[in-house]
C-alpha cells in the first residue's frame, strides 16, 4: 500500500465539529430532554460480585453471559465449518443427487428469517432429537470431574440441552452460508490444479484435503472471519429460547437495574472485544498466509 | 538419472497380443467434445524408451489425445493399454495408470500453497506412503538433476517460468512413472527459457525414459524423436522419423504444416 501523507482539511474541520454536534446533542437529549440519570454505579456488580462464602470474586450475570455467548459461538462455529465443508463438497460434487441435497439445504436455510428458525429447531431438537441422545443418562453416571468439565467446556448440566439445541441450531444455519463460501471457492481453483494432482495419481479425496482445500481456505478466508464474527452476533438470537447468553442476560439486568442505556452500552462493549479479537486475530493470519505468494 | 522400472510382462488382455515392448497401445481413440470432434480414430503402439513427438495445427486434437492417454479426459470409444493396465472404467485401473505415467503442463500446474520440496514430495508420500526422509532425498536428486536443488524451499510465485517448469517435470518424475506425457510444455514460456527446460527433456530421453511429447520445438523434435506424428483434424496424416519428416515427407499435408512453421 501506498503511504499517503495525511492532511486536514476544511471540510474535514466542518465534520468533526458537526459529529461533535451531533454527540453533544444525543448526551443532551438523554441527560436532560428524557431525564435519564444515568448510573453507573450499578454495572460493576452484574459483571463480577464477591462469592458470599469464599470472599472470592467470581462472574456475575454479564460475565456468565459472555462466557456463554463463548461457549456457543465456538462450538457452533466449529460444528458450521463441518456442516459447510460437507456441503460445499455435495454441492460441487459430480453426483446430481448430492448436489440437490445440498443445494436443498442452502436453499432453505438461507430463505427463511433466522429467528423463525430458530424456533423450528429448538422445539425439534429439544422434543426429539434430545431424548434420542440420552443425554440426562450420560450426565448421571459421570463424575464430578467430568461434569466440571462438561460446565466449563458447554455448560452447567441443568442447562445443557438448551445449549446443545442452541449449538446446533447456530450451526446450521451459518454451515449454510460457510458452505455457499466455501463452494464459490472450490469453483475459482483452477481446473489445472486437479488435473496436476490427479495426474500424479492422487486420490479425489486426497487432492481435496492436499491440494483444493488449503488453496480455498486461504482464498476465503476474509469473507469466512466474516462469517465467524456473524456467528457470535447471530448467537444473541439464541436469548429468546432461554439461552442464558449475553443478550439474555443483558434483559435480566435491565429488568433489575432499569439502567438501560448502561447495561446495554456494557453488553456492546463485551460482544466486540469478542468480535473485534477475532478479526485482529484473522487479519493477522490472512498476512501471515499471503507472506507466502 | 531416474532409474527406469523392471521390464514387466504385459497382462493378458485382448490386445495384450502385441509384442511385449510395447508399453502404451492405442487404438482407434474417439473423443469429441459438443460442437467438436476432438480425435478421431487414433492408432499407435509406443515401445519402451521411445520419444514420441505429436505435432499438429492448433486444434488437430494432439492435447486432447494426450489427455486421453492418463484419463484427465475420458475417450468415447476406443482402446488404451498403458503397460499392460486398460484404461476402462475401473476406477482402480486408472489411479494405476496416473501413477505410472507422468504429465507436464503447457501451464506447469505447480501447487502454490506448496513449496518446491512439498510439490514434489506430495505423491510419493500420500501415494506410494514412502517416509518424508525417503520421499525428500529422492525429490532433492531429482531438484538436482534439473538444476535447481536450491530453490527447494521456495514457493512457486517465487520461480522463473523455466524454474517451475523443472520443478514440475521433477514432480512427475517423483512417482518414477513409466511414461511422461508432455502437453506443450514451453508453449507459455519466454523464449529464453525455452532451452532450460528442453534440455532437461533432452536429457531424460537420452536416460531412456518412455516419453510422449506434443510440442512445435522443431529442434528438440530433430533431436531426440524416434518418431514424429503429424495430427490434423483429431488423427493421424503422417508418421515418421524425423529424417524422413522432416526432409522427404510422404503428404502434401505435411509439408504444408513444416512450411508454415520452418
Amino acid at each position: 500500500m501506498i503511504a499517503q501523507k495525511v492532511r486536514f482539511r476544511l471540510l474535514d474541520a466542518i465534520i468533526v465539529v458537526a459529529l461533535l454536534g451531533l454527540a453533544g446533542w444525543v448526551y443532551y437529549r438523554i441527560a436532560y430532554g428524557i431525564e435519564y440519570k444515568a448510573n453507573w454505579g450499578v454495572i460493576p456488580q452484574y459483571l463480577l460480585r464477591r462469592d458470599g462464602a469464599t470472599g472470592r470474586l467470581v462472574a456475575n450475570y454479564l460475565v456468565e453471559g459472555l462466557l456463554t455467548t463463548l461457549r456457543l459461538s465456538v462450538w457452533s462455529t466449529l460444528l458450521a465449518m463441518l456442516v459447510g465443508v460437507l456441503v460445499a463438497l455435495s454441492r460441487t460434487s459430480s453426483s446430481l443427487f448430492w448436489r440437490l441435497v445440498g443445494g436443498a439445504y442452502v436453499e432453505t436455510i438461507r430463505n427463511l428469517p433466522p429467528l423463525v428458525l430458530i424456533f423450528i429447531f429448538y422445539y425439534f431438537v429439544i422434543d426429539q432429537l434430545m431424548p434420542l441422545l440420552g443425554l440426562d443418562a450420560l450426565l448421571s453416571s459421570r463424575s464430578m470431574g467430568a461434569l466440571r468439565a462438561i460446565a466449563w467446556l458447554f455448560a452447567d448440566p441443568s442447562l445443557l440441552t438448551q445449549l446443545i439445541s442452541g449449538v446446533i441450531t447456530l450451526a446450521f444455519f451459518q454451515g449454510a452460508y460457510i458452505s455457499e463460501i466455501l463452494r464459490a471457492g472450490i469453483l475459482s481453483i483452477e481446473r489445472g490444479q486437479r488435473e496436476a494432482a490427479w495426474s500424479l495419481g492422487l486420490s479425489k479425496l486426497d487432492t481435496m484435503r492436499f491440494v483444493i482445500m488449503p488453496q480455498v481456505v486461504r482464498r476465503v478466508l476474509p469473507a469466512l472471519a466474516n462469517e465467524f464474527v456473524n456467528t457470535i452476533k447471530y448467537s444473541s438470537i439464541a436469548s429468546v429460547v432461554s439461552i442464558q447468553e449475553l443478550t439474555f442476560m443483558g434483559r435480566q439486568v435491565v429488568v433489575a437495574t432499569r439502567a438501560i442505556f448502561e447495561t446495554w452500552i456494557t453488553v456492546s462493549l463485551m460482544y466486540m472485544t469478542l468480535t473485534l479479537t477475532l478479526s485482529l486475530f484473522t487479519s493477522r493470519l490472512e498476512q501471515r498466509l499471503r507472506a507466502r505468494d | 538419472m531416474p532409474s527406469l522400472p523392471d521390464i514387466a510382462p504385459l497382462a493378458p488382455s485382448d490386445a495384450a497380443a502385441a509384442p511385449a515392448d510395447d508399453i502404451l497401445i492405442i487404438e482407434d481413440v474417439f473423443k469429441s467434445f459438443p460442437g467438436v470432434e476432438a480425435v478421431r480414430g487414433f492408432s499407435a503402439r509406443i515401445r519402451r524408451q521411445e520419444v514420441v513427438v505429436i505435432m499438429g495445427p492448433s486444434g488437430s486434437g494432439k492435447s486432447t489425445l494426450l489427455r486421453c492417454l492418463n484419463g484427465l479426459e475420458q475417450a468415447d470409444s476406443g482402446l488404451i493399454i498403458v503397460d499392460g493396465i486398460p484404461l476402462d472404467d475401473n476406477h482402480a485401473h486408472r489411479l494405476e495408470i496416473r501413477q505410472e505415467t507422468g504429465m507436464v503442463f503447457q501451464s506447469f500446474n505447480l501447487f502454490p500453497h506448496l513449496t518446491v520440496l512439498e510439490n514434489i514430495n506430495l505423491a510419493p508420500m500420500r501415494v506410494r506412503h514412502k517416509s518424508e526422509q525417503e520421499a525428500t532425498a529422492r525429490s532433492m536428486e531429482l531438484l538436482g538433476m534439473v538444476g535447481i536443488a536450491d530453490k527447494a524451499s521456495s514457493y512457486p510465485a517465487h520461480l522463473s517460468g523455466g524454474q517451475q517448469q523443472r520443478v514440475a517435470i521433477a514432480r512427475a518424475l517423483a512417482m518414477s512413472p513409466k511414461i511422461m506425457l508432455f502437453d506443450e510444455p514451453t508453449s507459455a514460456l519466454d523464449p529464453e527459457m525455452i532451452n532450460e527446460v528442453l534440455d532437461v527433456m533432452k536429457d531424460l530421453a537420452r536416460a531412456g525414459m518412455t516419453m510422449v511429447v506434443v510440442t512445435h520445438e522443431m529442434g528438440f523434435a530433430r533431436e531426440v524423436a524416434d518418431r514424429i506424428i503429424l495430427m490434423d483434424s483429431g488423427s493421424i496424416v503422417e508418421t515418421g522419423t524425423p529424417d524422413t519428416f522432416f526432409t522427404n515427407p510422404r503428404e502434401e499435408r505435411t509439408r504444408r504444416f513444416l512450411s508454415q512453421i520452418l
